[in-house]
């Protein structure tokens, strides 16, 4: 009895102290972002000061974070909505009519992610300089596409086959034909999952750091480039700002959290 | 009468034709550039046959970097799926229906964050003079603990953030996946006066053996995505001990010579490798 409660104990505080590192780094780095630097630059870290305003304004009324932030939305916004038009009716021409090529399709679907950043990141700066269209949303948007895409038909693919086969079925017998069952029957019913594919495609992108260090150098930057740049800066770092930046280019993923983990939810529900 | 609709056809080109081109146009320049000596100051090449491959093979930093990666993956793999085991079967064993889906969002927050924050978070975090987690050492001690230029330490470090974003969003699928197991074997097991550490030994894991073998693949696979970590936390240095393959490559490539063919050898050389290694495993693994 004692053992299993002292084991109890021991793996509640396990926990416990997996859930405080989960969390705590960022809520210190969120702290630090509403410090001023002497509070930073302190031998022991300090919990209470006076918070300031001043590293979130300095941050959003620079040109340069303003404008990372609009090509990251913009890049990653149409991205993301050319993967899902495109994504989702193949996604469910896959889970529906599965004929034999339909395993070769998703496998080559999958084996794109299999490919290093850097082997496409390489050859496409190349054809980008040759087109004139380096550094440009253009290329950014062409070249997430590719990522988006794979991404929503990977995912989409179990959200189609969870739909009752009995209500597609249903609906042809009243008439409704392929594409009619498609619209109004499948995508209302898988909506909440095909919801999660599609905003976990869009953190994907949001969140792509290698391939955008490459392929923009100064018009096209997106959000994490310039937060990068800012965090390799000289000697006299202005931390508050460097923080203020990392929040600031955390927030619309951790929007998403609660989409992503009921996306979780319902991919592992119990089959019966 | 439904394989007669047009709608598969219709439905799967134009996503097929884009990834198709998408994927094949870089994949097979590529293979082109790193046949010339292409500079990123100097864009017309002349061909200059297998010279990289050749010249690669006896880059000591290219074998280097080798190393670093191959390190990379083991450490990064196995220490994920270690912690994602501890923490999923002690939710599962010790946490109620609501303190598994309060921890489950926490366990979450790590992996939604952009690499580079994640990044510069820690690497504040292990800042010598400033850092939270140095801190006590430093109180301790009166020297500063500086991990990530130590060469010992530095590629641990990194790969400390890696675990701690995945590990603990595989700790989640873990519980999930052991809360679809059907109750019974775990009664018999108890009544058979098993141990709580042998019920998952000898039950619960090997009941599991295929989803898992499938997260250590996807790990696998992101793995290779350490770019970003190690370009924030670390450049590559303390001298060349975090170098990993994409890092070696962006560097030649990039930042100091522009040698674009040169890494896009380097590159292709990678993606042999990884759709091969990738492509048995995968298919291994599903026959």
């Amino acid at each position: 009895m004692s053992v299993r409660r002292k084991g109890r104990f021991v793996g509640r505080f396990i926990l416990a102290l997996a859930a405080f590192s989960a969390v705590f780094p960022f809520l210190w780095t969120a702290l630090n972002a509403f410090k001023n630097r002497v509070d930073i630059v302190t031998p022991t870290p300090l919990f209470f000061f006076t918070p300031t305003l001043d590293n979130f304004a300095y941050v959003l009324g620079r040109g340069s974070v303003f404008q990372g932030l609009t090509n990251s939305l913009v890049i990653s916004g149409s991205a993301v909505a050319i993967g899902a038009i495109l994504g989702l009716p193949a996604a469910y021409a896959l889970a529906r009519y599965p004929g034999k090529w339909a395993k070769d399709i998703q496998f080559f679907v999958l084996s794109l992610r299999f490919l290093p950043p850097v082997a496409v990141a390489i050859p496409l700066m190349v054809i980008w300089l040759e087109l004139g269209l380096y550094d440009t949303r253009l290329s950014m948007i062409v070249t997430y596409t590719l990522l988006t895409l794979a991404t929503v038909i990977w995912l989409s693919v179990p959200a189609f086959q969870r739909v009752p086969r009995e209500v597609e079925e249903a609906a042809r017998v009243d008439g409704y034909g392929p594409y009619a069952i498609f619209f109004r029957i499948a995508l209302p019913i898988a909506s909440r999952s095909l919801i999660g594919a599609i905003a976990f495609s869009f953190v994907l992108v949001w969140n792509e750091f290698l391939i955008a260090l490459m392929l923009t150098t100064s018009d096209a930057k997106t959000l994490p480039i310039v937060a990068s740049e800012l965090t390799q800066l000289g000697r006299d770092v202005p931390w508050g700002i460097l923080n203020a930046s990392v929040v600031l280019l955390s927030i619309p993923p951790l929007l998403l959290i609660g989409i992503l983990s009921g996306m979780l939810n319902s991919a592992f529900r119990r089959k019966n | 009468m439904k394989h007669k609709s047009t709608l598969p056809a219709v439905f799967l080109s134009p996503a097929l034709l884009i990834l198709a081109v998408l994927a094949l146009v870089p994949t097979v320049f590529a293979v082109f550039i790193s046949f010339q000596d292409r500079e990123l100051s100097r864009p017309d090449g002349r061909f200059v046959g297998l010279d990289n491959y050749l010249a690669l093979f006896s880059d000591r930093r290219f074998v280097n970097a080798i190393g670093v990666s191959l390190t990379w993956e083991v450490l990064t793999v196995g220490l994920t799926l270690l912690v994602a085991l501890l923490i999923g079967i002690l939710m599962f064993e010790y946490a109620g229906p609501r303190w598994r889906s309060a921890l489950s969002l926490m366990f979450l927050t790590p992996v939604i964050l952009p690499r580079v924050s994640a990044a510069f978070v820690w690497k504040f975090a292990f800042h010598p003079l400033y850092g939270i987690i140095t801190w006590p050492y430093k109180a301790i001690t009166g020297q500063p603990l500086d991990l990530l230029s130590d060469p010992a330490t530095a590629l641990g470090t990194v790969a400390l953030v890696d675990i701690w974003q995945w590990g603990l969003f595989f700790a989640v699928i873990v519980l999930k996946l052991l809360e679809t197991l059907p109750p019974q074997p775990f009664e018999a097991a108890r009544l058979d006066h098993a141990r709580t550490w042998q019920v998952y030994a000898y039950v619960a894991i090997p009941m599991l053996k295929a989803p898992l073998i499938s997260l250590a693949f996807v790990k696998m696979v992101e793995s290779l995505r350490a770019f970003d970590l190690i370009y924030v936390m670390t450049r590559g240095g303390p001298g060349i001990t975090t170098e990993t393959l994409d890092m070696y490559a962006f560097s030649q490539g990039f930042i100091e010579s522009g040698r674009i063919s040169y890494a896009s050898g380097m590159a292709v050389l990678m993606m042999i490798a990884t759709s091969i290694v990738f492509t048995v495993i995968w298919k291994r693994t599903r026959a």
